[in-house]
Formats: C-alpha cells, sequence, structure tokens
C-alpha cells in the first residue's frame, strides 16, 4: 500500500515535467500563430486608434493600414482627424520613415517609434514575428477568465531589434489564439499589456488559408498608470494591392 | 572755447525751466537706456551661466556612435584616449568634466516628461553646486516649506535625480519621492530605472525644462554602456573667450590623431541627430563645438532683446530730439538781437554755430550723466532685491527665476556719450539757421 501511495506521489510531483512542452514544441506554437496571421499576399485595413490619457484629452485617429508582408513592406496613412490627415508611416525592409505633410519631409524613425503619439508600435499593425524574433519558455497552463491558457515567457534573440527584450504571451490552448501580451523592460520592469479580445479570420486565395487578425488590440501602459490605447482593424482586404502604394512618392501624392 | 562753454552754460542757467524740461527727458531716456542694456547684460550673464551649467563647457567634445544604419545614440567610446588628447593639446584648461547623456520619459506620480539626462560624477564637478541654486520647496510644492530640502550632493548616490522647479510642479513631485525613467538602450531594447529625488534647482529658463541631472552610473547601467564611454567631455578653460581657438585647434588635433571628426556644425547636438541617423554610416564620429554652437537657438533671445532696445530707444531719443530741436528754436528766437549783436560785433557764424551747438552738447552731457547715474542706482537696487520672475513664459525667455541686472563703467559711459552726441546732432539744424541769420535783419528783430 505504502509503495502504491509512493508511486502516486511521485507521478502527480513528476506530471507538470510531463506535461511541460519542448522548447521546440512552444516554437512550433509560437510559428502557428505567426503563420495564422500572415497572408502570402497583401493586407489592407480601415484602423481606428484611441488613445486615453490621464489630464489629457482623448486622441482618435483613423489610418489606412497596406501591408505586403512577403517583401516585409508597411503603409501606415492617416486620413483622420484633419490635423494628421496625410501623415504617414512607410516601412521597407528594416527602415521605418515618417512622413509630415506639414513640412513635406521625411524622417527616418526607429522600430520602437510610437505610432501617432499613442502607445503603438510598427508591431502591432505588423505582421506577427514571434517565432523568429524571441526564445520561447514554458511558464506553465492556467485560467485567463474563462479560456485555458498557454503562458509562455519570450526573450529576445541575439541580434534582433525589438522593442522589448522579454515578453510573456498567453495563448488559448483551445484555438492557439494570442490573448495575452505583456511586454517588459531589460530592468524586468513591466511596460505594457495587450488583450487581444476577439480574433476574426478572413480566406486569403493566394495563401489558400484562412489569415487570422485581431479586430481589436487593447494596450494598456503599465508605467503610466490611465493610459491606454485601443486599435480596431475593420473592413480588411486581402486583395493584391498595387505595387506603387509601397513607395514614398505615392503616400506623397495621397497626402495631397 | 572756454568764453564759448561760460556763455553756453550762462544761456542754460537762465533758460531754467527750458533747460529743466528738455534735462528731465534726456535724463529719463538715458536711465531707460542703462536699464535696458543692463537688462540685455543680465541676459547675457543668464545664458552663459545657463549653458555652461546644462548644456555645454566652454568647448564640447562630443560624438556620435551608429552601431547600425538606424540607431544613434550621442556617445564618446574610448573617453581615456580622447581626455589625453584634449589634455595635451589645450593649454589654460580650468577642468574638464564628464557628461554622460542620454533621453528618456520621466513619469512621475502626476505627470509625464521628455527630457536629457545628464549623468554626472559629484566629486569630479568643482563648480557645479556653486552655480546650481536649490529651490525653496514652498517653489513646487503647494504649501511647501520656505526653504531648501535636499542636497545636490546626493547624487553621489546611487539611483538618484536632481530636477528643476518647474518640472517638479509638472511631475507632482518633492525631494524623497520615486520617478520612472523609460528609455531605449543602444540596442534599441526599452529599458527603465527608478531614481530617487535628492534636491531640486532653481530654474535656468528653457534650457532647464528639457535637462535633469542623475548620478553617472544610472546612465551606465540604463543605457549598459561600458566604464570608457561618455556622452561629452566638457572642456572649461580660464578665459571663456578663447573658446573658439581652443574648438579650432582641437579640431585639427583630432583630424590629425586620425580621429572621424564631423563637419562642423554650430548648432546643439540634439539638432544633429535627425540628419546623423539619415546618414548611412555606422561607428563613431567626434563632434567638437563651443557653448555658443549648443546654445545658438537661443541667441534669438538676445537679438529679439537688443533689437526690442534699440526699438524703444529710438523712439523715446526720436521724441527727445524734437523737444531739443523745439527748445534750441526758441533759444534762438528769443536770442535773435542777441545774435544779430555779437554777429554784428564781429563774431563769425561758425562761433554762433559752436556756442548754440555747445549749449545743446552741455545740456546733454549734463542731463545724460544724471540719468546714468541713476540708471545705475536702479540696477544695482533691482539686481540686489533678486525679484522673482512669477511668470513660466518670462523665466523661460529670461533664463532665470529672478530678475538680473548688470551694468559696466563702459555702459554707462556709452549711454552718456550716445545721449550726448544725439542731442548735439539733434541741435545742428536750429543752430545753422541761427548762424546764418543776417545781422542787420537780426538786430531788427522784434521781442
Amino acid at each position: 500500500m505504502q509503495r502504491l501511495l509512493a508511486l502516486i506521489a511521485a507521478l502527480i510531483v513528476s506530471l507538470p515535467a510531463v506535461a511541460a512542452p519542448t522548447a521546440d514544441e512552444l516554437v512550433s506554437r509560437l510559428r502557428t500563430v505567426d503563420e495564422r496571421q500572415r497572408s502570402s499576399g497583401d493586407f489592407q485595413a480601415r484602423v481606428y486608434l484611441e488613445q486615453k490619457e490621464k489630464g489629457k484629452a482623448d486622441l482618435v485617429y483613423e489610418a489606412e493600414v497596406y501591408r505586403r508582408d512577403a517583401a516585409d513592406k508597411l503603409v501606415i496613412f492617416f486620413t483622420r482627424p484633419q490635423a494628421e490627415a496625410g501623415k504617414g508611416y512607410l516601412r521597407i525592409d528594416a527602415n521605418l520613415f515618417v512622413y509630415d505633410p506639414t513640412v513635406g519631409r521625411w524622417e527616418r524613425r526607429t522600430e520602437r517609434e510610437r505610432i501617432g503619439g499613442t502607445a503603438s508600435n510598427r508591431g502591432d499593425f505588423d505582421e506577427s514575428r514571434l517565432a523568429d524574433e524571441y526564445a520561447p519558455a514554458y511558464v506553465g497552463d492556467e485560467m485567463l477568465g474563462q479560456f485555458e491558457v498557454e503562458r509562455m515567457r519570450l526573450s529576445a534573440m541575439e541580434g534582433v531589434d525589438v522593442a522589448y527584450p522579454v515578453v510573456e504571451v498567453w495563448l488559448d490552448k483551445a484555438t492557439g489564439n494570442l490573448l495575452k501580451r505583456q511586454d517588459f523592460a531589460l530592468s524586468g520592469r513591466l511596460l505594457r499589456t495587450t488583450y487581444y479580445p476577439q480574433w476574426i479570420k478572413v480566406f486569403s486565395p493566394s495563401k489558400n488559408a484562412d489569415v487570422y487578425y485581431a479586430r481589436e488590440i487593447r494596450i494598456f501602459d503599465e508605467v503610466e498608470k490611465g493610459t491606454n490605447t485601443t486599435i480596431v482593424f475593420q473592413q480588411v482586404q486581402l486583395d493584391p494591392l498595387e505595387d506603387s502604394i509601397f513607395t514614398k512618392a505615392w503616400l506623397e501624392a495621397k497626402s495631397r | 572755447m572756454s568764453t564759448l562753454f561760460g556763455i553756453a552754460l550762462r544761456n542754460l542757467i537762465q533758460s531754467r525751466r527750458r533747460t529743466a524740461l528738455v534735462g528731465v527727458a534726456i535724463s529719463g531716456v538715458t536711465t531707460v537706456l542703462v536699464v535696458l542694456l543692463a537688462l540685455a547684460n543680465g541676459l547675457q550673464d543668464n545664458l552663459v551661466q545657463a549653458a555652461t551649467t546644462i548644456s555645454a563647457g566652454h568647448v564640447s567634445v562630443a560624438g556620435f556612435f551608429k552601431p547600425s544604419a538606424t540607431n544613434i545614440n550621442a556617445i564618446v567610446t574610448g573617453k581615456t584616449a580622447i581626455r589625453a588628447l584634449v589634455d595635451e593639446n589645450v593649454q589654460g584648461i580650468d577642468y574638464i568634466v564628464e557628461r554622460h547623456r542620454g533621453w528618456g520619459k520621466i513619469v512621475g506620480n502626476e505627470g509625464t516628461l521628455q527630457v536629457g539626462l545628464t549623468g554626472i560624477v559629484v566629486d569630479d564637478e568643482p563648480k557645479l553646486f556653486d552655480t546650481l541654486g536649490l529651490a525653496f520647496e514652498s517653489e513646487y510644492v503647494d504649501g511647501g516649506r520656505d526653504e531648501v530640502i535636499g542636497d545636490a550632493r546626493d547624487l553621489a548616490q546611487p539611483d538618484t535625480m536632481v530636477i528643476f522647479a518647474s518640472q517638479a510642479k509638472r511631475l507632482g513631485v518633492r525631494v524623497g519621492d520615486s520617478v520612472t525613467i523609460k528609455t531605449e538602450t543602444l540596442a534599441g531594447q526599452t529599458n527603465t530605472a527608478d531614481a530617487r529625488i535628492v534636491a531640486v534647482a532653481r530654474d535656468l529658463g528653457l534650457l532647464s525644462d528639457f535637462a535633469v541631472f542623475v548620478d553617472r552610473g544610472l546612465i551606465l547601467d540604463l543605457y549598459r554602456y561600458n566604464d570608457d564611454t561618455t556622452g561629452a567631455l566638457w572642456v572649461y578653460l580660464d578665459d571663456i573667450d578663447r573658446s573658439e581657438q581652443v574648438m579650432r585647434d582641437l579640431r585639427v588635433a583630432f583630424t590629425e590623431a586620425g580621429y572621424n571628426l564631423r563637419e562642423y556644425d554650430a548648432n546643439p547636438f540634439y539638432f544633429k541627430l535627425p540628419k546623423v541617423q539619415a546618414e548611412d554610416w555606422t561607428g563613431q564620429q567626434i563632434d567638437v563645438t563651443t557653448w555658443r554652437d549648443e546654445v545658438s537657438f537661443l541667441t534669438f533671445i538676445l537679438t529679439g532683446f537688443a533689437a526690442l532696445s534699440w526699438l524703444l530707444t529710438t523712439i523715446l531719443v526720436s521724441v527727445i530730439a524734437v523737444g531739443i530741436m523745439n527748445a534750441i528754436w526758441t533759444a534762438v528766437r528769443e536770442r535773435t538781437r542777441e545774435v544779430g549783436t555779437m554777429r554784428a560785433i564781429g563774431l563769425s557764424r561758425v562761433r554762433v554755430l559752436g556756442l548754440f551747438l555747445t549749449e545743446a552738447a552741455l545740456l546733454g552731457a549734463l542731463a545724460s550723466t544724471v540719468g546714468a547715474l541713476l540708471g545705475l542706482v536702479l540696477v544695482l537696487g533691482i539686481d540686489a532685491l533678486s525679484v522673482p520672475i512669477t511668470a513660466d513664459a518670462a523665466r523661460a525667455i529670461l533664463l532665470s527665476d529672478t530678475l538680473h541686472l548688470r551694468t559696466t563703467p563702459v555702459t554707462l559711459v556709452s549711454a552718456v556719450a550716445v545721449l550726448t552726441f544725439l542731442t548735439t546732432l539733434s541741435a545742428i539744424w536750429p543752430s545753422i539757421r541761427a548762424a546764418t541769420l543776417p545781422p542787420v535783419k537780426a538786430l531788427q528783430h522784434a521781442e
């Protein structure tokens, strides 16, 4: 009887170790998250950004986003409010440029540029590259509200240009969708918590599979308490885009 | 000449009311001019003090480091060798300090600020703490005490910060509170650090809105720099007027030593960042500038103030000139018969002209001297009172939180000379008219 109890106890103790996924499995799950969001063709959407900051008036922007993941190109073109209309970001390879129509000048910015002065950055609009940029470590399974999730701690790979050196993600065990993300500073301090409450899938003829996108992203600044940004994606289309869209000339012409 | 002088003096005394009236006007304008010039001098002092405390040494040896084409940091690597080169090539050094530079967001209890972080080593600072006056707590905390709280030398402790009074108000913090600094490392990753405020300094105008002092270790830790890295070497000279020459000498020395020297650009280092970022090179560039270059965007304040002073003075002098001309006209009219008599007994036209001009010059010299002395008293009095500047905009422009005026003997003598000259100049036309009156016509002139 004692032997049996000891065996049961040993099994219980070793159960998490048995259940813990391997590093390859974790990378595979991250790659699934990336792949599901990746469009082999083009991507365009209308985006609404709302920034609430303690002691300041709310900021609301409307913008058009154009993506060509295969070529690492991204355009964010602001259409509203009037004061911001015509401003735009253009990412070509590893370079992010911003265009200000009031001065008619392009400036190179870092990957960590706060888009439109909000808490969002380029990564929130671009394709997901978690598996390429971070090395995952398993933290555990837990409940996030009513969802059973898998929590991972991701560390930036050597030489990769990312804004946050450490990230934690919560993946829905049932669907594999990313539900929550926390970004940490080098010092270990929590900087942002992001929630992805709703994922939508759109069939991509070029990929011949569904492409997933978060319809809504809620970003909470954990350093400046009371500051949060909401990004809403609408009118997502995966039709091929003109090559000229991903050029400075197009953005300048459109901003006139 | 002494005869002319005597007659001119007698005439001025005889026409007491007119002399007093014009004299008071000239004195008033001189006083205004002296005060305005003292304000301009004070502004210049404030600029030099603010600039050489917050923005630069007399000469700054700084640089830009780009680990990749898109990433840029205003740092100097291999500071030991650079320091040795400066020591070797510059004569008349008073002292050299290091300034570690950074840029980040400070998050306080009630607000946030984007500021330049200046890392210092307390033991290496011979004069900073003498020029950095600390503010009373009541200046940045509602209901605070009328006494200085904290000690800026506590920056020697790790993770500490000194901020300025207007920043403390905006952040809603006081001495002893902690703030969070959020920035990006050289590799572009976000990093944070908590810093304790050990003192709150008095505002130094526009420059102090965007600068805080932190301990050097905090910058090294925040940006993950190695120990042989710094933001800039600030060279203080025995004579600040040698800054330009020393800068030129150092540029030659760095070029000869094989350093990649950035082309001279008379602007603050942060104005150059977008341009440097857009350039496609990687590695280190050294930049050598003077304190004037690092605050070149503020020279508009001095230029604007000088223009305003001269505009105001010109308007006042124009009014005075009309008054003087009118007074001399009246004198000519009153003394037409006298002029006729003098001309009839052989006084030449030139001497008549000289008589009236001497009268105007004497009036100008006496009145402007009185005005200059009055101005001196006012300047010394106002400066001694250390009148506080309450409006934020005025503090930003005047680069101080108290009104500072300074005059010099040269300024006073110049004001007297200018006003005397202008007074004499405005008397030329009526004096010529007096000198050219035909003696017969002048003698027939009815009183």
